[in-house]
């Protein structure tokens, strides 16, 4: 047990090494879409807890998503609050509403866990679809209007200075003008840049968290009451308590990746957390692999970049869909494991190979 | 076995960190002595993936401008990024167009959410944001905020306000009931219509809304149809126009129905019939502002049979009884004419300072007198439309052009 820590701390520090590296050897544009997979990341992990985990499915994530979201939109560009001048300068009023976007979340995930105490399996998939169906309607609603912006949502571009982009041509000289950006007495190069490091330490953080969470005692009742309720209860697991416990914190997660997202996006309204990304979340999960952990960076590569691969195959109309489709079937039939499975089999085969080390570190 | 899927991954890797640069040699991006690249989004898949044939009508256009050299020697190449119409995607793409493939400017991205959720940003980074497909009043309203957005078609808020207008000039005492997409585009309609009306004896019966996520409109038509409303306006995107056809039909409702725009290409209207069975599309209005190329009108027309012959050479296999690729000719045609108009070197700003003041009289693609029209303080490019009535498969214009005012 303590050597398995110790080699995933070490996995995890040369990890974050890397992330933290990778914007000195990619242009500022892939830097954000590698932003966006961080932001996928931490929805992923939150989700797994649900579904890898505890063995909930969630088909409501993007609402929980729209939720933080909104949370961190109407508190930035105080929308219909009247807050007056914030504590914090304007610059960074953005990050305090990332603790706060997924608290907002957690609540709602934790008060959504107690009626689906009674669901299980499809019952449970079908009430979960049903919030991130009807949460467009909530957020357009005409009494929130004067809060959510109604269909025409909320826009947050430039409400902090660093959303400006880093280089702007003065229309009358056409000289190239660049601004750096300074961020709590750091200089970054660009809005990109920043949206990375944001998206990423966030994230690390987050995998940490979620690592500490579920190992040990925790751990074993969460996938205790994912293999066998029955039996989970009669070992003394609560299983109400690490029902709720695992839909508040999962929604916790995805209220951190919905508000990074509203962030990085400078825009939120009810179409930009559709029902597809709730889906398009639980195809991430299982493609990382269910149960796991760091694995599902691959499953957030998977649905910001298989859209976009996607494309480059056909531009005809609708034919985006259908190569997704395919290669996700594909995927599938090749990787019913997902990249954890493709890892945990790569291991095996690299242990048989070996065959005088012990077999003992098969850990998740 | 396992290896080649290893080499699989690690290439599909690759290919996602493999960078693409483009150089740009004159004072603006995206514009070189030979080329010039423009981009746009447009939903590929999704539910509006039907408006897909306005980026490959506009594209087919240039690519026959190309063939014939270009504009001032420069060819045009417009590269389309799919947002599956989620204005998320939009905003991504946009930045990615802007930032990484370095273009001159956006073009005709469409959606009213979409180019709403991209405009601070094209308007902070001064990346002119060249007609909007979207009708939404805020596109040419808000111009004094927004300096670098203009928009093409006509706006939401004058279609409707034409529609008013007819009824209160020929149907006295009508009842309407209105079905509409809950945003700004639905609204924009509805606002336009009661302008329209305001001040004679026809009136709204019942307005229901609802959302373009919805999966029908069964309800929404029963209350309408309840209402005791004579006349139906449809004013919502093809899949929900044609159900309200459908579910009118299903119910014996007879009203006249007033179909927008964006869900009257004859294609549409065939769908809405079930494929002859639904008479209640007979005799619906719309208004039309481009040359239909299933009006019968047009079948020898210069300007169709160009766009024919583009179509064939261009677009192979497409659909050219899709009335967006005609749209999407006639917004290609107007930026190729503001390019030219531009000068031998154009930049961003003597592009943008052109779409200030256009006055075409001649877009071959639009209606015959229909002018494109824009000016320091009035920047609805397209405020002209004929009205339009379906009768036996497809869509006859009747009447004079119809103008709005913007006010």
């Amino acid at each position: 047990m303590k050597r398995t820590d110790l080699g995933g701390v070490l996995l995890f520090v040369l990890g974050a090494a890397a992330i933290l590296l990778l914007p000195r050897f990619v242009s500022d544009f892939r830097a954000q879409q590698f932003a966006y997979v961080g932001i996928y990341f931490i929805a992923l992990l939150g989700l797994n807890v649900l579904t890898g985990y505890t063995g909930q499915i969630s088909l409501g994530h993007g609402a929980f998503m729209a939720i933080g979201g909104y949370t961190t939109a109407i508190l930035v560009s105080d929308q219909g609050l009247k807050l007056g001048s914030h504590t914090f300068s304007a610059d960074v009023k953005d990050i305090w509403t990332i603790p706060l976007a997924g608290l907002v979340a957690g609540i709602a995930g934790f008060l959504f866990g107690f009626p689906a105490l009674r669901l299980a399996g499809l019952y449970l998939a079908l009430a979960t679809f049903a919030i991130a169906v009807a949460m467009p309607g909530v957020l357009k609603y005409d009494r929130f209007a004067q809060f959510t912006g109604g269909g025409g949502g909320i826009n947050l571009f430039e409400s902090a200075a660093r959303t400006r982009p880093a280089e702007t041509t003065d229309p009358i000289t056409f000289e190239t003008i660049s601004k750096p950006i300074k961020v709590l007495g750091l200089e970054i190069a660009s809005f990109n840049e920043w949206l990375y490091y944001l998206s990423w330490v966030v994230a690390l953080f987050m995998l940490a968290v979620a690592w500490v969470l579920l190992r040990g005692k925790n751990g074993r009742s969460f996938r205790a009451v994912r293999d066998s309720e029955l039996a989970a209860a009669s070992s003394g697991v609560n299983l109400a308590t690490y029902k709720t416990l695992a839909f508040g914190i999962s929604a916790f997660y995805a209220g951190v990746a919905g508000s990074l997202l509203a962030i990085a996006t400078t825009f939120v309204n009810p179409d930009t957390y559709p029902i597809t990304l709730s889906i398009f979340l639980l195809v991430g999960v299982v493609v990382g692999g269910l149960g796991s952990l760091w694995p599902l960076v691959f499953g957030a590569i998977f649905i910001q970049f298989l859209p976009l691969w996607a494309q480059e195959v056909s531009k005809a109309q609708g034919a985006p869909a259908v190569v997704y489709g395919v290669i996700l079937i594909l995927v599938m039939i090749l990787l019913p494991g997902g990249a954890a499975g493709l890892i945990r089999r790569l291991k095996t085969l690299y242990k048989s190979r070996l065959p005088s080390r012990p077999l003992s570190r098969t850990s998740d | 076995m396992r290896r080649p899927r290893l080499v699989l991954c690690l290439l599909a890797l690759a290919g996602a960190i493999a960078t693409g640069a483009t150089a740009a040699t004159s004072a603006d991006p995206g514009i070189t002595g030979k080329t010039i690249l423009i981009g746009g989004t447009t939903p590929l898949s999704g539910t509006a993936s039907a408006y897909a044939s306005v980026a490959r009508g506009a594209n087919a256009y240039f690519k026959f401008v190309n063939s014939r050299g270009g504009v001032n020697g420069r060819t045009i190449t417009y590269k389309t990024v799919d947002d599956a119409y989620d204005p998320a995607k939009t905003v991504q793409a946009t930045r990615q167009l802007v930032e990484q493939d370095k273009v001159f400017a956006i073009f005709n991205s469409l959606g009213t959410e979409q180019n709403v959720a991209t405009r601070e940003y094209l308007n902070s980074a001064r990346v002119p944001q060249l007609f909007v497909a979207s009708g939404a009043t805020t596109f040419g309203r808000d111009f004094k905020q927004y300096p670098w957005t203009i928009g093409f078609q006509p706006g939401y808020r004058a279609e409707g306000w034409i529609y008013g207008k007819y009824l209160a000039r020929t149907k006295a005492g009508a009842k309407i009931g209105v079905l509409f997409q809950n945003d700004d585009y639905g609204k924009d309609l509805l606002a336009g219509l009661k302008q329209g009306i305001a001040g004679s004896k026809v009136k709204i019966a019942a307005a229901q809304s609802f959302e373009a996520t919805d999966p029908d409109v069964q309800s929404q038509i029963s209350k309408l149809k309840a209402s005791g409303a004579n006349v139906l306006a449809l004013f919502a995107t093809p899949r929900h126009a044609i159900q309200g056809y459908v579910f009118a039909n299903r119910l014996g409702w007879r009203p006249l129905i007033i179909n927008n725009a964006v869900s009257s290409a004859s294609n549409i209207m065939a769908l809405a019939s079930e494929g002859g069975t639904n008479k209640a599309v007979e005799n619906s209005i719309s208004i039309v502002f481009l040359k239909d190329p299933t009006d019968a009108k047009w079948r020898n027309d210069a300007a169709v049979k160009l766009y024919r012959s583009i179509m064939s050479r261009f677009a192979k296999g497409a659909n050219q009884k899709d009335v967006y690729h005609v749209y999407g000719m006639a917004v290609a045609y107007e930026f190729v004419r503001v390019l030219k108009a531009a000068g031998k070197n154009p930049t961003r700003v003597s592009v943008m300072a052109q779409t200030r003041k256009l006055n075409d009289p001649s877009n071959p693609f639009l209606l015959p007198g229909l002018t494109v029209k824009t000016s320091a303080t009035e920047r609805f490019p397209i405020e002209q439309a004929l009205l339009q009535r379906w009768s036996k498969g497809s869509w006859k214009s009747f009447g004079g052009l119809w103008g709005y005012r913007a006010g």
